[in-house]
Parts: C-alpha cells; structure tokens; sequence
C-alpha cells in the first residue's frame, strides 16, 4: 500500500516535471540572457527596473489591480449578502447567471463592450441621434474602461468566496451577537466581515492577479503601457529585436513572480486566519434571513441591475451574430444566418479543433487528477504538499508566461511545440487546478470511515475506490470536469502563442475574425456560439453541483 | 487468549495517543475501552482493526501477529466494526450494504441472499432491504452497520461509540439488544465508550483507559468497587473525595487513619495504595456508602455532623448535599427522608467503604 503510493507519486512528479518545471526552468534561464553578449547575467533586470517607462507600465499594472479590487469589492459585498442571507425567489437562477463572466473569456466581452460603449457604439449613436451630447462619450478607452470591463469580469470571483464565507457562518454566531444587542450594520462589520474575511481573500488575490495576467483587454482598447500587454507585444512582434524580446520575457517573469508571491502571502494569510468552528450542525445554507419589503425590492433592483450588464454581452453577440454590417446603427439592420453557415460549413476546423484539444486535455486532466487529488487528501506520502503547491500555483500564473516557457523548452531538446499535442498538454498544465480543487473539495467532504468500512469489510484500496469513493465523488468529479472544460475551451492567452497554422481553436478564431475589421459578425457569432455551449454547461453544473462550486472556490483558500 | 494487544505505542506527532497498551481479551467476551476524549481508546480499536499502524507493539488475533510480521490490512482481518458515525455508503441499497463483504468474498448469490436477510432479521430490520440509507432513521441506520458488522460472522466485532449518535432511549435498548446479539453468535467484541454506564450494562470486562494508558482492567463490579486509583473511582460512577493526612496506618489490615478538616476518620487502604511517603491524600466513599443516623452516638468512630445545602429528587431516591466545615459530600438516601434544605444531619462513613486511592 504504501509502496504503491510512492509509485504513484513518482509518476504525478514526472509529470509535474516535464510539463511544468522544465518549461519554467527555460523561461527563467532565457530572462537571464543578456541580448549582446549572448552570455547570462542579471542585466536584463537592472534595465528592467532603470527603465522610466517599464516602472510606469509597473505601477499602471498595480494601480489598476487596485482599482479593479475595490470597485469588485464594493459592487460584491452587498450582492454577496443579498445573494447569501435574505430569503429571495428566483436567487439560484440569478446566482448562475453571475456566474456567467467567470467563465465566458474576458475578450468576448470587450468585444461586446466596444459594439455597446464604444465611440461609435449603440449608447453613444442614440445619444447623438436624440442630441443629448454633440460628441461621442469615451466609456472605454483608458483607465476607466479597463476598469469597468475587468471588474464586470471578475465580480464573480469575489461574489462567490464572500458568499461563501457568509455560508459558513454557523448562524448561532451571527443570533448571539443579536441578543448581546448588536444591531444589523454593527454584527455585519464585528461578526460577519471578520468570519468572511479568509474567503473573500481567496477571491480577492485572484482578482487583484488578474491585471498581471491578462494582455488582451488592454490591447483591445488600445491601452499598451501595462505588464502584460507590453510583454505580449515586445515577444510577439518584436522577436527580432533581441533586447526588447527579452524585456519581454523579464516583464512574463516579474508579472508571474508577483502572482506567486502575492497568492502564497494570501494563502499564507488565510492559513493562519481560518477559524476553527466549534459548532455542530451548522444548517447547509447558512443564516435565511426573511427581508423586509424595502430591503426586498433593494436587492431586487440591484441584482438586476448587475443581470443586465452581465446579460448585456450574450445580447450584443448575439445581435452582431445574427446580423451583418451593424456598423453606424444604433441596432442592426440586415438579419442573417451567414455568420453561423460560415462558421459551421466553411471552417468548422475551429470548432473540432476547440473540442479536440479541450477533450484532450480534460482526458489528461482526469488521468492526472483524481489519483493526485487522493494522493493529496488521503495519504502522507513525502513530497505530496510540493505536489499541491505547484498544481495549486498555475492558478496565478500568467498564462502569457505558460506559453512563452513551452515556446522556449518545447522547439528544442523535446520538439513536442511540432505536433498539435502541444495545445492539449498547455490547457491541461493551465487548467489543472480548476479540476483539483473541485475533486480535492469533493474528497474532503467524503467521509474517510465510508471508506474504511469498506476496508474493514474486506475490500482492497483499488476496490474500495472504485465501488465506494468514486461513486461518492462523481458529482463533485464531473462538476470539476465541467469547469475544466469550460476553462479550456475559452483559453488563449497561452494557445496563442502556440497554434499553427491549422490548429486555430474558437477563441483563436474570435481574435483573428476581430482583427479583420468590420466583419465582426463572424466573431460575434464564434463568441455568441460560445457563449451558449458555456452556459449550456454552467447550467448543468449548477443545477448539479451548486455547493460543491462553492465548497471548492470558497473555502479552498483555506483548505489548500 | 483471542486477542492479545502488545505495548501497543501509537503518536500523532508529538502527541502519544496510545502509550505502551498491554490487554489480553478472551474469546467470546465483550471488552470495553472506557475512558475520557482522547484517552486513546478509538485510536487503540483502530489499530486493532489495522486503520492506523502503531510506531511500536504488536496486536495480535487468534495467534496471528497483525503488525510484527508484516503489515496485515483491514481487508484481510476478518473483522467487523461498527463506526460512529454509522459509515452506512449512502449510494447502496441497505442489501448492498451489508451484502457489501459477501460479495467480496464472492459467495453464491444464493448464500449471500439468505446471509443477508438472516442478518437483517437479527437486528429487526427484515423488509427494508430496498431502502436507501437517507430513507431511514439514526437508530435503522446504526442497525444496518450493526448487520453489515455481522453478516460475515467476523472473528472480531470492533465497535466504536456506537450509540453516541441516538437519543437516551433508543441508546438504553440498544445496549441490550447489542449484548444479547453479541453473545448468541459468541463473537469477541471490542467496543469503545465514553459512558460508564453503556460499559456497565453491555461488557463482561472494561479496561478504563487515561492519558494512553490501560490504568485497571476488570469486571465491572469489580472496578466500580475497587478502583485502582482516583481517576478510575471518579470515572465510574459517582464518589465523594475527602482530602486528608495519613495520621495512622495498620498495613497488615489495610486500615489507616485520615485527619481531615473535620476529624479523623477511619478509612481502608487500597490495594494499589503502595507509595507511603506520600503523606497528603484523598479518601473516596460512594454516596450510597454514607448513612443519615437518627442520633447522634459521640463515642462512635467516622460520625459525621453536617447542614444540608441541598435536595435533589431522583424519583426512586434523593441526592442531599451536606456540608461539613468547608467539604461538601454527596449522599444517596431514600426517596422519603423528611429532613429539608438547612436542617442539621448527621451522617455515618463506612470505613470499610471509605477507600484511600493513589
């Protein structure tokens, strides 16, 4: 038993290995290399950090985080409380529907965003045909744009973990500070903010990560001067020049270096906040609380508020998908079906490619996955923390930085970067956690005595899982499979840099059709198409495993 | 000897949950493992069933050493255990369930039928077999671990605090129904408890457990009236503790002499009382042990004066709480003694009763 837990460990760190630290080694050893010497030194840093204009990019990054938080956090707050603690009709239809721009790739909704707010957009043409304003508005373009389209983004995250939290919360906790005759706004900030905090902070660093991570947005709006976006042009277009192609590759480093560490402090955090609960039979749903009738219609108004900007972006796709030539008019004009006979009978490479690699990479994920997640939770076999840090840490890192490394490591040496197996393995290194934490979650909520009893009754370990555990565990395994695939299948930052030609997946396909101008129908339709297999599955995902989603997002701050 | 359990050590880091266990359990007897949380007593069964690996010591079943001589998982222990939180797998049908080992052991389905139904029959639970665990009950769900437990008639039964998830009544029938069933299919059980009173009614032997250690093994007459010590003589039951100097000791008849804040009273050595230096100790005497005397002879030894500070009525007797000076005893007394609240008492301590504990 203990031998064959060993094996296994050795076969997961191969992987781990290969695909993850031998990549990351060559993006470290290449951000070393200085351009005119071709020896190796810490030169490229120095310039990094002497340069006026990579410090500025710097500081844009990190006060948009800061932004981007804040207004995610006050937008949140009362949206989680509503969402988590009043007694409302129709909330489990709402919650999917927040759920929505968490998985819908952040690009479909810029997109969006420019045929709705843009100069020429549908607001600013209405507002100059009912001669409200003489000159476009600028909703977009600049800091305030990113803000308002990165935060619509990343709301969920935070929704969800301080939902979470406030979940949690034993409701007695909440009724004692009641009868010691705190009122609402005093228990909200002394009991119930304190008790969430370790939650929302699991949220909160990957919104404040994001920033660093996403090039695309900001080039969408024409905003280059921040770290990714700067480090995506220099690799992607100016490769020829030796010194801005390795301040790019500095800039990959030193954007994933501050994810990793500021996701290790906040795990850090957590770790030592987390509190132990002493109570028992805390009810399911935490604290119902019944609303008054003005509270009620409140949280009404405002989670419909926030449903229709989140809805805003399928309808615009949706318009553009259906239409062509919706430019200059307020609403489209001329109806069709050619964006989806394009995309359907024309080039449906996309779209098995799409399939392809994300099944591909789920398969990996799988194999990978559910003996990582029982060697992690149910063994205390040596290096298995390592082998969680690492796993857990691809959810903070870049995924622009993921795709240099294999570019780097994978041409030479080993040239998988050849063969199209490269797609699939880059989704599932990135993707990983996504499926871990949701099989970790569901293997905590199993109860280990299930497991021995059957132990007891003379069942061997392989027998055991696979007639007691994996049962137990499907839904919590197929709601992780769902998020994975729902994650790759909207992955570019690192396809990107390593499709080919003829290995275009839909978001690819977006980007490109985006690219060409004012045939934006065909990306409205590739991006709208999208969007309803995404929330085909979100839905099933909910419907199935609503509380093993927030198990697994919630609280796993802590837990990992 | 059935079971033999070896200087059984177990630690959790740098706690040490099982602490040297020595304990010889015979075949067909029902031993309990009665102490306090985290006295070691699960951690101890769990390692009897081969769940948790001992860092040293051995246990050994019917002759065969289960950690000594390689490691012999629970698979292949030929025991049963019933979990505390029943460990009924909510996805199986209560057949499945118990048919659960019978078809490990791929049996006829003919067999495993009749083996199942006979099981669910003896613990009253004939007809459910299509039921899932989340259409029953706490106390059906405790019955269909207690049947998949037995329906392979295990060498062992390993039960771990069985009852502590049902209510009051249900637990004291189950006690019995336990034992009766226990004991018609003459298996060794092992069963963990932190009641005294469940230890008392369903074992034939208790081993009381503290700290990781075994401190007295017994029947339990036999602990409840001699107890080893004042750990043991606290746990099991209800006792007075009169603190004292040893003033005077008879080592050839076991008595000595307390002085205590009230007097001095005559009292009996224990047997394990064996360290005389040790000059300030403590007597103990079961509130059944205490007399109330109509009068008050002065010339007799171990009479007591005292002021009642309470009554509890217990229906078929009361508890009264008399102080003298600064102590307070507990004394049990019939349900119809007239004296009330603050009236003056006197009282009588057997001295062959009043035992002082190390």
């Amino acid at each position: 038993m203990q031998k064959s837990n060993l094996v296994l460990s050795i076969m997961l760190w191969a992987v781990v290995a290969l695909f993850i630290l031998y990549p990351l080694s060559f993006l470290i050893i290449e951000s070393f290399k200085i351009a005119e010497t071709q020896t190796y030194g810490i030169k490229n840093y120095v310039d990094f950090f002497k340069d006026p204009y990579y410090l500025k990019t710097f500081g844009n990054t990190l006060f948009l985080s800061l932004l981007v938080l804040i207004v995610t956090t006050l937008v949140g707050l009362p949206l989680a409380y509503i969402i988590s603690r009043y007694r409302l009709k129709g909330k489990v239809l709402f919650t999917a529907l927040i759920l929505l721009p968490i998985v819908l790739p952040a690009y479909a909704g810029a997109f969006a965003l420019i045929v709705l707010f843009g100069k020429m957009g549908v607001i600013n043409l209405l507002l100059t045909d009912w001669g409200i304003v003489s000159k476009p508005i600028n909703f977009l373009y600049g800091l305030h744009g990113l803000v308002f389209v990165q935060s619509l983004h990343l709301l969920p995250f935070i929704v969800l973990s301080l939902s979470a939290g406030f979940t949690n919360i034993d409701p007695s906790l909440e009724e004692a500070s009641e009868v010691e005759g705190a009122n609402g706004f005093k228990r909200f900030f002394t009991i119930t903010l304190p008790l969430a905090t370790p939650n929302y902070l699991a949220g909160a660093v990957l919104v404040f990560l994001w920033p660093f991570t996403d090039w695309l947005t900001p080039l969408i709006f024409g905003q280059v001067d921040y770290l990714p976006s700067i480090s995506y042009i220099n690799i992607a277009y100016h490769f020829t020049d030796m010194h801005r192609k390795y301040m790019g590759i500095v800039s990959v480093v030193v954007s994933a270096v501050i994810c990793v560490t500021l996701f290790l402090a906040s795990k850090y955090w957590v770790e030592r906040k987390k509190y132990t609960s002493l109570s028992k039979g805390t009810t399911l749903e935490g604290r119902i609380i019944q609303p008054g009738i003005l509270l009620k219609v409140g949280s009404y108004v405002y989670m419909f508020i926030i449903a229709l900007l989140v809805l805003l972006i399928p309808i615009v796709l949706g318009l553009s998908a259906f239409s062509r030539r919706w430019v200059l008019e307020p609403f489209p004009t001329y109806w069709t079906l050619e964006n989806f006979k394009l995309i359907f009978i024309e080039t449906p490479g996309l779209l098995k490619n799409s399939l392809l690699f994300s099944g591909t990479a789920l398969l990996f994920g799988i194999i990978f996955g559910l003996p990582a997640a029982y060697l992690i939770t149910r063994t205390h076999t040596p290096g298995k923390e390592a082998l969680d840090f690492i796993i857990t840490l691809m959810l903070a890192f870049p995924g622009i930085a993921l795709g240099v490394s294999y570019l780097l490591a994978f041409w030479e040496g080993i040239p998988l970067a050849t063969h199209w197996i490269i797609m699939p393995l880059s989704l599932f290194v990135r993707r990983l956690p996504y499926f871990l934490r949701m099989a970790h979650a569901s293997y905590l909520q199993l109860d280990i005595s299930l497991e021995e009893a059957a132990e007891v009754s003379g069942a061997t370990k392989l027998y055991t899982f696979f007639t007691i555990s994996l049962p137990l565990l499907l839904k919590g395994v197929f709601v992780g499979v769902v998020m994975f695939f729902i994650m790759a299948f909207q992955e570019i930052s690192t396809a990107i840099f390593l499709y080919r030609g003829g290995w275009e997946t839909l978001p690819i396909g977006i980007y490109l059709n985006w690219h060409r101008g004012m045939e934006f129908g065909i990306a409205g339709a590739m991006a709208f198409f999208m969007i309803v297999i995404i929330f085909i599955l979100l839905l099933i995902v909910s419907k199935i495993g609503g509380g093993i989603l927030g198990a697994a997002w919630g609280s796993s701050g802590g837990r990992y | 000897m059935f079971i033999k359990i070896e200087n059984l050590y177990k630690r959790f880091g740098h706690t040490v949950a099982v602490d040297h266990v020595n304990l010889e359990i015979n075949r067909g007897e029902i031993l309990t493992l009665l102490g306090p949380s985290g006295c070691g007593k699960t951690t101890t069964l769990r390692c009897i069933a081969g769940l948790e690996k001992p860092e040293g010591g051995d246990v050994i079943i019917d002759g065969k050493p289960l950690f000594s001589q390689g490691f012999v998982p629970p698979s292949q222990r030929e025991i049963g255990m019933v979990f505390q939180n029943y460990a009924i797998w909510p996805h199986l049908r209560v057949f499945d369930n118990v048919a659960y080992g019978l078809k490990i052991q791929k049996l006829p389905r003919s067999v495993i039928q009749e083996k199942v139904t006979e099981a669910l029959a003896a613990v009253g639970l004939s007809g459910m077999e299509k039921r899932y665990p989340g259409q029953l009950s706490g106390g059906q769900q405790q019955r269909v671990a207690l049947a998949r437990a037995l329906v392979r008639h295990p060498k062992v039964l390993l039960l771990d605090e069985p009852l502590s998830n049902l209510d009051a009544k249900l637990r004291e029938r189950m006690r019995f129904e336990i034992k009766s069933l226990v004991r018609r299919m003459h298996i060794t059980a092992v069963y963990v408890t932190h009641d005294q009173a469940e230890a008392m009614v369903i074992s034939d032997r208790i081993a009381v457990m503290e700290g990781g250690k075994v401190v007295q093994v017994g029947q339990p007459e036999d602990i409840y009236k001699r107890p080893a010590n004042r750990f043991v003589a606290d746990f099991i039951g209800t006792t007075n503790f009169i603190p004292g100097t040893l003033s005077e000791v008879h080592r050839e008849t076991n008595v000595a002499y307390l002085q205590t804040d009230f007097g001095r009273i005559r009292c009996t050595l224990s047997d394990s009382f064996q360290d005389f230096s040790v000059q300030t100790v403590q007597a103990s005497i079961r509130p059944e042990e205490i007399e109330v005397l109509q009068s008050a002879p002065s010339d007799r030894e171990n009479v007591l004066k005292g002021t009642i500070a309470y009554r509890a009525y217990l229906g078929n007797f009361l508890y009264i709480f008399v102080t003298i000076d600064n102590t307070m005893l507990r004394v049990q007394v019939p349900y119809d003694l007239k004296k009330q609240e603050g009236e003056e008492i006197t009282l009588f301590v057997n001295p062959e009763k009043c035992m002082i504990l190390p």
